[in-house]
């Protein structure tokens, strides 16, 4: 059996269904990711894990046990928030030692774990500061140290990265994976940012309206997406309306120009599917043995190591990135062009 | 700002403090003349060794310090459990708690003294009435300062941080969320503390020893002595305002109950 089982949990707030039959096994040092948009029933997934919301239906297993009645102040879970929740009239070091103050460990115990923490998150000296006298980032650390320093069953984060500046987001992320990796603990993390949960998980949920859309490891969730909202949600996605022309060569047709897919199509001929292709499976430029359409430049985006092209194909518009590289020229707006991408690039879903 | 609503600033600032200290300045002035034709501080020693001074003061002290703790042990529970879990009620309780500010005392203190000078109730005589009153009176400036220092500090997430950590009801209240708002809860008391030391009709009309009803017996009996107290009086207050002032530069949390002010 999985260390942390949660058993088909469902919660409703009055009308509104929050979360829906979420069923999901955590092995023992698993780093899974919770991802979805806002509303999607990330949060309360774990606030159920964490006690502070009790499921209508369904169990949740920690070690073999049944802990969905216990408190949350006896499940022995470490929580991190997106506010920090920093106890303002203690010192960083009281914040860290608080939870085996609670638990009345030895003084001395309590001052060696402190310490060790505050060398794990990097802040050994800042033990006396008040966290008014912490920047976020900082301040964050300190709650992941006090979470941790229970040397808790499971880690649990809610979007603790959303409130700090994009620089110190990405510091941090990789802080907290190495942290984790370090002390091989079981981690659940809530985050709306696909980055994030796709750099720092073994897994990942992909959420939405409550229900799970997808799991799996982030290269799978990326690459086979199993239902449209996540090819939408994780990435950008291109979306063209073709229409079938040969079902068994995985022939289709778009605005009259034919290319192929490997990908299985579902669907009779003349029929209508989407096809569905990342940014960065596609050039410019005709290459022997790959699909090509052409269009027209509407934008072109510089973002530094990578250049975004908008292209008008007929109906649609497509985007596609390019490796910049100091001999690119880059396209310019108005002028025709040709895409090219292989046909194990793209899949097809037909249209509902 | 523009030099003439600068001008007219100041002017208005001088007219207030001139409004409101010239009755202070004149009051103390009047107390040094008890002796005939020199300034002297002989009416403040005349009041200050008074026995029945000593006695009605020490008795309105023990009193507000009695109504301090009691409106600490009940509104900040109240306050705290009405932001995390009972956020329906503020405005009704926010209601009930203006309600001494409505009420004469007057009023107040008649229907204490006809409800509980019968059975089933018989406690008129109990000093506890007093201090039930007091606590009553207090709850305005208590609440909302309670309310006011909860309001700047994220309760809810607090909350379950520490009882993430193991932490139980006791624990976050006394050792996290009282510190947090510690602050607040010293600018309620205080003025809970000047409210009950200068509180004349509950005391009188229920009998028991205080500072106001020996001040007003006192102006009828004296000419300078009253004046003393009731400098002696300001200046309390102002020790009062002076130790929040203490209390809270420098206090750990007050970054953030400073911005809820």
């Amino acid at each position: 059996m999985a260390y942390l089982v949660l058993d088909h949990l469902r919660k409703a707030y009055g009308p509104a269904l929050a979360v829906d039959d979420f069923a999901l096994e955590v092995e023992k040092g698993e780093f899974v990711s919770l991802l979805g948009p806002s509303g999607c029933g990330k949060t309360t997934t774990l606030r159920m894990v964490a006690g502070f919301e009790v499921p209508d239906h369904g169990r949740i297993l920690l070690d073999g046990k049944d802990i969905t009645d216990v408190s949350p102040n006896q499940r022995h879970l470490g929580m991190v928030f997106q506010a920090y929740a920093l106890f303002p009239n203690m010192t960083v070091a009281d914040n860290v030692g608080f939870g085996l103050k609670v638990a009345k460990r030895p003084k001395a115990e309590t001052t060696k774990r402190v310490e060790e923490m505050l060398g794990l998150i990097k802040m050994p000296k800042l033990g006396d500061r008040y966290p008014y006298q912490l920047s976020g980032g900082q301040q964050q650390r300190v709650a992941l140290a006090r979470a941790l320093a229970i040397s808790p069953q499971v880690l649990l984060l809610d979007e603790p990265l959303s409130a700090l500046d994009a620089k110190i987001r990405v510091e941090l992320r990789v802080e907290i994976r190495r942290i984790q990796q370090e002390l091989k603990i079981t981690t659940i993390y809530v985050t709306h940012d696909q980055e994030e949960a796709l750099s720092l998980s073994d897994r990942v949920v992909v959420m939405s309206a409550g229900h799970m859309e997808q799991v799996g490891a982030p290269s799978e969730i990326y690459n086979f997406p199993s239902t449209p909202f996540v090819a939408s949600f994780v990435g950008t996605l291109n979306q063209l309306r073709c229409k079938v022309v040969d079902v068994g060569q995985g022939k289709l047709s778009y605005d009259g120009q034919i290319f192929e897919t490997r990908a299985p199509v579902r669907g009779a001929q003349g029929a209508t599917v989407t096809v569905m292709l990342r940014p960065e499976q596609m050039h410019i430029g005709s290459l022997s043995d790959e699909n090509q359409l052409t269009g027209k430049v509407e934008m072109v985006t510089f973002l530094g190591s990578i250049v975004r092209v908008r292209v008008g194909l007929g109906q649609a518009t497509v985007v596609l990135d390019l490796l910049n590289k100091r001999s690119l020229e880059l396209p310019r707006v108005g002028e025709p062009i040709t895409v090219s991408f292989p046909p194990h690039a793209c899949w097809v879903m037909a249209e509902a | 700002m523009r030099r003439g609503g600068q001008v007219w600033a100041w002017f208005w600032m001088i007219l207030g403090i001139v409004y409101f200290f010239l009755p202070l300045v004149a009051t103390f002035l009047f107390s040094l003349r008890a002796k005939l034709g020199v300034l002297s501080f002989v009416a403040y020693q005349n009041v200050l060794s008074d026995p029945d001074f000593v006695y009605s003061f020490s008795a309105s002290v023990l009193w507000a310090v009695l109504t301090m703790v009691v409106g600490i042990l009940i509104f900040v529970p109240t306050a705290y459990v009405i932001r995390l879990r009972l956020p329906q009620f503020r405005t009704p309780v926010e209601f009930i708690t203006l309600l001494p500010f409505v009420i004469p005392a007057i009023v107040y203190v008649f229907s204490l003294v006809r409800t509980f000078s019968r059975p089933p109730l018989l406690i008129v005589d109990s000093p506890a009435l007093l201090v039930a009153a007091y606590t009553v009176l207090s709850m305005p400036y208590m609440y909302s300062a309670v309310d006011t220092g909860l309001r700047a500090i994220d309760v809810r997430t607090l909350t379950e941080a520490a009882q993430s950590l193991g932490a139980g009801w006791g624990t976050i209240l006394f050792r996290i969320i009282l510190p947090s708002i510690r602050v607040a809860i010293l600018s309620g008391t205080f003025l809970s503390f000047a409210i009950v030391m200068g509180e004349y009709i509950l005391a009188q009309y229920l009998v028991k020893p205080a500072f106001a009803p020996y001040m007003a017996y006192l102006i009828q009996q004296k000419a300078y002595e009253p004046a003393a107290l009731a400098v002696v009086s300001f200046a309390l207050t102002w020790a009062s305002m002076g130790i929040i002032q203490l209390f809270g530069r420098g206090a750990p949390g007050r970054a953030q109950v400073a911005g809820g002010h």
